[in-house]
């Protein structure tokens, strides 16, 4: 049997009557995932905007183009690294910040290391991560106190770091700006281009006429 | 879109008598706080547990929703509707990867819920079991099924968990074109030609009761969700998220010179309550358990979609890669 | 300026651009990935796009606004090639033709930046933008699944071979090809050809898969003077269901 489907589109897939349960789907058929980041403007900070999954990190970038930037979401650069590569702290308590537990003298005979790692902030739980900078670090917990000497006197407690090593972000590039730079008569995709409030007074008026 | 008809298992008195007290001490303490929870802190079980099933039922809705509308995808009149139509319909595929990608972060992977829904296992709003028969029905979805699946998802961005509430704020960002979109589609056949008028008519008529279903089963009939509420997971009752949606928009659809199928709605002056016509709450537990007009097609276009697109992932995959959860 | 040239040039570009943008959108919402679903539809979002504004360029050139345009012709009306009226059949065929397609609408695209038409060498540095991710996404599809599993590879090789003649029906020479060129509207199709060959045949070289030699392959020609297979007119039908329940009907 295929199934008769009011929808043009099912009708011609000849979908079969499924007798059989569907094979279990494997472990990793969805792939892994990355954490995308963009930076919205030019002038604003590059954020954490959500996860994708896919094969590689080439196809992460093309996925999270799409996921995270069409349409009103606007994009200046876009950032994926594979999840593994994200070194994560531990959540401070009560609004602290996490700087609090790094000893100033730890910060003082400390040397730049061999690594660039980029370093993100989260200020409030429940909202995303934002960039801070790059450090030289030997290790992400050395990278972390790096970040306290750099970062760490802007007022705002940080309750949770995530520590990534430059080499593993794929970085889009000055060439790809040009893949953003798209019609802008798009306003029939955004909620700004339908207004209805002019048809619905017209009809109220004739049907009062009446 | 979603809505309030989240299926939560019904919660037994002793679930939480295997909790450490202390940590939940602390866990309740920083809800009452006002905190989100985030996925690395340490959770009752039973939190977990409820907030994958909702987080989960809330993404297949969104996937399975995109079929009623996609029905429509070919034939939508005109370039604007074409357009909108194409996006909003991404749209709701784009929700659904959020909120998969919400609710792994609580251990649960994106095979095990594809695999859940379509064995049936999961369920999923119970509005997407009926069929789009017109252009009007598309309409109807577009504009009031999103507007009640707004006021729910409105209450839930208000929960504690954070990778959802994230989500969440991405999501409602984009129903307000939803809403609009479908507010313009149904003001244009409602003040349209007779052949319009009565396209859109119909389509309100054939939806109104699975509307009334949408917000789930009176208060009375539902199960316990006291502790859910505590915790935040679940944040306005059934009843309420209903009265809220027909306070927003019964003036809405009358003013368009259309006619809701239902006689005795009308506005309690003293409670300020609207009382309505107990939709059918037998055909919403037979559509709900599989009875539907479309709960075969849904779920047999779902599989045939993963089967189709199955060679391509085998392709695509690196064998040695390692699967880990995405952290927020 | 000739204007029927123009008018000519613009049809076919805007067909194109419609019916493939049609045919990419039935995939939305049966994807083989969400992820890859979502990237698919914004790329069918954007060729529809694309053909309303060059529907409305057509407009003021004194055509007929761009809905009655798009959806009141016959099949045998439209200007585009056969190969993007095709029904989409499996991802593969799908993938090559975006491949295939996008490859030579960048060209295309490029070579139109600087038209002596005014209003289009504007359109197409936007177009250009959309089109520029549409190869890179073309290009990545291709590179790693032409390079995967014996099974993947096997079907890509049968749609090559199925597309390749339809894809050469891109290329089909305008009856005004010389006025064009002369007036510096566009360098003409025989331009694209050798670009095309040297894009597509780089990222296949990256691949286990084949191209054939073009010049031993007889292109599927007609569809830019209404010639089309049996598919175009189900699909303008289906496209068109309910504007035509009433044309004159605003929706």
């Amino acid at each position: 049997m295929s199934l008769p489907s009011l929808d043009p589109r099912v009708t011609r897939l000849h979908i079969p009557d499924w007798t059989n349960p569907m094979e279990a789907i494997k472990p990793m058929d969805q792939f892994q995932t990355f954490q995308a980041f963009v930076q919205h403007r030019e002038n604003k900070p590059i954020e954490y905007v959500g996860v994708v999954h896919a094969p590689n990190e080439e196809m992460a970038f093309l996925f999270a183009k799409e996921q995270y930037t069409r349409r009103g979401n606007t994009c200046f650069a876009l950032w994926v690294v594979e999840t593994s590569n994200v070194m994560v702290s531990p959540y401070t308590e009560k609004g602290s910040s996490l700087y609090e537990m790094i000893d100033n003298e730890a910060i003082e005979n400390l040397e730049e290391g061999e690594n660039p790692f980029e370093i993100f902030h989260l200020f409030k739980r429940g909202k995303q991560h934002f960039y801070a900078g790059r450090v030289m670090a030997n290790s992400p917990d050395e990278a972390i106190v790096q970040a306290k000497k750099l970062y760490g006197n802007d007022g705002k407690p940080v309750l949770n770091i995530w520590v990534i090593q430059t080499g593993h972000i794929l970085f889009s590039d000055e060439d790809d700006k040009e893949i953003w730079n798209t019609l802008s008569e798009k306003v029939y995709r955004e909620a700004i281009d339908y207004k209805g409030a002019d048809k619905i007074k017209k009809y109220k008026e004739e049907n009062q006429a009446k | 879109m979603y809505g309030g008809g989240t299926i939560f298992e019904p919660t037994k008195l002793d679930a939480l008598k295997d909790e450490d007290p202390i940590k939940l001490a602390e866990f309740e303490a920083r809800i009452e706080r006002g905190e989100k929870i985030e996925p690395s802190d340490w959770m009752p079980k039973l939190y977990r547990k409820q907030l994958v099933r909702m987080i989960e039922q809330h993404g297949h809705s969104e996937i399975i929703g995109s079929l009623p509308e996609g029905t429509w995808i070919t034939r939508a009149p005109g370039f604007k509707r074409k357009l909108a139509l194409m996006a909003k319909v991404q749209d709701e595929v784009g929700h659904a990867q959020l909120l998969y990608s919400a609710a792994e972060t609580l251990g649960k992977t994106r095979e095990e819920m594809i695999e859940d829904l379509i064995s049936g296992k999961s369920k999923y709003s119970n509005i997407f079991n009926y069929p789009a028969i017109t252009w009007a029905d598309s309409c109807f979805i577009s504009w009031l099924v999103d507007a009640g699946a707004i006021v729910n998802q409105l209450a839930n961005s208000k929960g504690s968990y954070g990778p959802y509430c994230r989500a969440l704020e991405r999501i409602c960002a984009e129903e307000a074109f939803h809403l609009k979109y479908g507010h313009h589609c149904v003001i244009h056949l409602a003040t349209g030609t007779p052949t319009q008028r009565k396209m859109m008519q119909e389509a309100l008529n054939r939806w109104w009761a699975p509307m009334m279903h949408f917000f789930g089963p009176p208060d009375t009939m539902s199960v316990h969700t006291e502790t859910l509420m505590k915790w935040k997971v679940k944040m306005a009752t059934n009843d309420d998220m209903r009265q809220q949606f027909l306070d927003m928009y019964v003036m809405k659809i009358r003013e368009i010179g259309l006619t809701i199928p239902d006689p005795n709605l009308r506005k309690d002056p003293e409670t300020g309550k609207w009382i309505y016509t107990e939709p059918d709450w037998e055909e919403f537990k037979r559509v709900i358990n599989g009875d539907g007009p479309c709960n075969k097609e849904r779920l047999a276009v779902r599989r045939m979609a993963e089967e189709r697109g199955a060679w391509v992932r085998r392709a695509l995959a690196a064998p040695k890669k390692e699967y880990v959860t995405p952290l927020a | 300026m000739n204007t029927e040239a123009i008018k000519d040039l613009l049809y076919k570009m805007a067909d194109d651009q419609l019916i493939l943008g049609h045919r990419n959108s039935e995939w939305t919402g049966m994807g083989p990935l969400l992820e890859e679903d979502i990237s698919f539809s914004s790329m069918a979002q954007d060729k529809v796009g694309q053909s309303y504004v060059l529907y409305k360029m057509l407009h003021e050139l004194g055509e007929q606004e761009p809905d009655t345009v798009a959806f009141t012709r016959n099949a045998d009306q439209f200007h585009n090639c056969q190969m993007v009226e095709l029904p989409n059949g499996e991802y593969d065929f799908s993938l090559i033709r975006h491949f295939f397609y996008d490859n030579a609408e960048l060209l295309r695209f490029q070579a139109l930046t600087s038209s002596t038409y005014e209003p289009l060498a504007k359109a197409v540095v936007k177009f250009r933008g959309e089109v520029r991710y549409h190869v890179l996404h073309a290009n990545t599809f291709i590179k790693q699944l032409g390079s995967s599993t014996d099974e993947a590879i096997a079907k890509l090789q049968a749609s090559i071979d199925i597309l390749f003649p339809y894809a050469l029906g891109m290329f089909e020479k305008s009856k005004f090809e010389n006025e064009l060129i002369a007036e510096g509207i566009f360098t003409g199709e025989e331009s694209l050809i050798e670009p095309w060959i040297e894009a597509i045949q780089k990222i296949i070289d990256q691949t286990s898969l084949q191209l054939p030699d073009y010049k031993t392959i007889k292109p599927i020609n007609g569809g830019r003077y209404g010639t089309h297979t049996k598919d175009l007119q189900p699909l303008v039908e289906e496209m068109s269901a309910v504007f035509r329940v009433d044309p004159t009907a605003d929706w």
